[in-house]
């Protein structure tokens, strides 16, 4: 059964400045911010240009069904952001969603595990926002979060301010662990919780996220990324290649059998 | 006034010219929540093969100037799939389904298409002959006359249904090919299918599809697709033309009727513009209205 999706010409409310060309983006969006879950995310079109022709796929970073609004985070560095970002207050954009698969949070699990590498922050923050006020006494949250600089860590406030315990890598050392994330998720690996992974970063970063949850036998979800031309489901550009349970191998869709999957379904090239 | 949008694709009659292209729409059915499928002309499915396909590694697509690179490689689930699964959802709409044929030999094309004319609900085959995204078969048939008549002449044999030929633009001259599809038996002929090209990432130093090859459709290939169409239409002047390659707009399609086209197919548009096919639909019966013309026939080719 197809879940509702919604083409909405939406309002933009605010351009909020999160980083040094970075924004979040707020939307009024009733039916999608009325629907949408953690994972899922909206194709957007500012204006209707034969250049760039595509909508660009963002995953949701928060919904408020009370406001009928979603946000969702993007960086001025393309023409198309450049379109987004002189996008006037009360002007539309056209959005459609929700899309594709969401976290499903490991009800056995007592540590949950948000990995966010780069721009993946989004779709982990409206999941721990929606996790947290959920968990029994004996559950935590731990978000591993990094990045190549200090200044491109974004939203690491609001992990906080949900009371989850957050560790920080860098690539160059100027915050937190000198390294990669992923080196992060091996020392937290180690600690005898039982624990479950979601993931949403750069797919070489998700690659060694799974193999590192295979090793140590922990359940693992995770966000790809893969250019997406329609993102509901009809030109077959996101594919990614998967196992299937007779073990074969098949192309899925990013966008509409993900993009969230779970790791250990994925055939990591 | 409401002027008279239906169109005759020889025995193919639609009740507006707008159809939705090959690939660009899935089976139709996954758009059913967006797209009120009754108002289309027709709807094309994707192109189904024999067996189910798996398709090109990605990436298999690529973003260029006012267009897209894409080399899918006709991943589907194959014809019996499509009957037994998909068909019968389709039936509920009274748009006519035109199935696109694909194969990798004269005997696939054949196999697949009387499976297709066996099952109830298909209202003619569209015969893929341009696809440029396969080791074998595909382009190879479309950029000869010979081939094209070869496989155009064995599928007439296997179908009652009404033939269409999808041509490709990756040729020298295409009316000895388009003449070659029509001798053998092919009722209407669809062009174009897309235009081979390569994108490469200057980071990466690399091409930016897998296959490094790919065929280009959007915007971009308008002035190519529209030149080939008069030029099919100047030759072949009684033969009902379909034409293809972006459409983004109601303007767009009725340039395409004012060279000769008797319908139209909106493709890549599909992708960035679920609704596009109604805007399309409504602008089409707007400009006539405006304009005081009553049927599509009156500008059909009036463009020389």
């Amino acid at each position: 059964m197809m879940m509702a999706r919604y083409e909405v010409a939406a309002t933009v409310v605010e351009h909020q400045r999160r980083a040094a060309n970075q924004y979040e983006l707020i939307l009024h969006a009733p039916p999608i911010a009325q629907s949408a879950m953690p994972g899922q995310f909206v194709m957007v079109r500012p204006l209707r240009t034969h250049a760039p022709l595509w909508r660009r796929p963002y995953s949701i970073l928060r919904a408020n069904p009370d406001k009928g609004v979603i946000s969702i985070f993007y960086s001025v560095q393309s023409t198309f952001t450049e379109l987004l970002s002189l996008k006037p207050i009360g002007s539309t954009v056209q959005v459609l969603g929700p899309l594709g698969t969401c976290f499903q949070p490991v009800r056995a699990a007592r540590r949950h595990i948000l990995a966010a590498g780069g721009t993946g922050v989004p779709p982990l923050s409206f999941f721990a926002a929606r996790l947290i006020p959920t968990l029994q006494p004996d559950e935590q949250v731990l978000i591993l979060a990094g990045a190549r600089r200090r200044d491109l860590l974004v939203g690491l406030d609001e992990f906080r301010a949900l009371g989850a315990e957050v560790r920080v890598a860098t690539d160059d050392g100027s915050r937190g662990y000198k390294g990669y994330v992923t080196d992060l998720l091996a020392q937290a690996l180690e600690e005898p919780i039982p624990s479950a992974v979601y993931a949403c970063g750069p797919n070489r970063m998700l690659k060694v996220v799974a193999a590192l949850c295979l090793k140590h036998g922990v359940p693992c979800q995770v966000s790809l990324d893969a250019p997406m031309p329609c993102g509901i489901g009809v030109c077959l550009g996101c594919a990614v290649k998967v196992r299937l349970p007779d073990g074969g191998v098949w192309y899925k869709r990013a966008c509409t059998e993900g993009p969230v999957f779970r790791a250990e379904e994925v055939v990591w090239e | 006034m409401t002027p008279n949008l239906q169109v005759s694709l020889g025995r193919l009659q639609l009740r507006n010219p707008v159809m939705v292209a090959a690939g660009t729409f899935g089976y139709g059915v996954e758009y059913r929540d967006l797209v009120d499928l009754s108002q289309l002309g027709a709807i094309v499915t994707k192109s189904l093969t024999l067996t189910p396909r798996m398709g090109n590694p990605p990436p298999r697509v690529a973003e260029t100037p006012a267009g897209m690179l894409n080399a899918i490689g006709l991943q589907n689930d194959g014809v019996d799939a499509f009957v037994v699964e998909t068909l019968p959802r389709l039936r509920a709409y009274e748009t006519p389904i035109i199935a696109s044929v694909a194969g990798e030999s004269v005997e696939e094309y054949v196999r697949v298409a009387a499976k297709l004319s066996r099952a109830e609900g298909v209202a003619a085959l569209e015969l893929n002959l341009s696809c440029p995204n396969q080791a074998r078969g595909g382009m190879e048939f479309g950029v000869s006359p010979e081939l094209t008549a070869q496989v155009v002449a064995a599928v007439r044999q296997a179908t009652p249904l009404p033939l269409i030929a999808k041509l490709t633009p990756n040729v020298g001259d295409i009316v000895p090919v388009a003449q070659a599809a029509v001798e053998a038996g092919a009722e209407v002929l669809c062009l174009i299918n897309t235009v081979l090209g390569v994108a490469v990432d200057v980071r990466e130093r690399r091409f930016r599809l897998a296959t490094k090859v790919g065929g280009l459709s959007g915007p971009a290939i308008k002035p190519i697709a529209q030149y080939h169409l008069w030029r099919v239409h100047q030759a072949l002047p009684e033969v009902p033309l379909v034409g293809v390659g972006g459409i983004g707009s109601a303007e767009d399609a009725l340039e395409y009727i004012l060279l000769g086209a008797h319908a139209v197919q909106i493709g890549t548009a599909n992708y960035v513009q679920p609704t596009l096919t109604l805007e399309v639909i409504e602008g089409i019966q707007r400009y006539l209205v405006d304009h005081g013309i009553d049927s599509l026939e009156a500008i059909r080719g009036v463009v020389q």
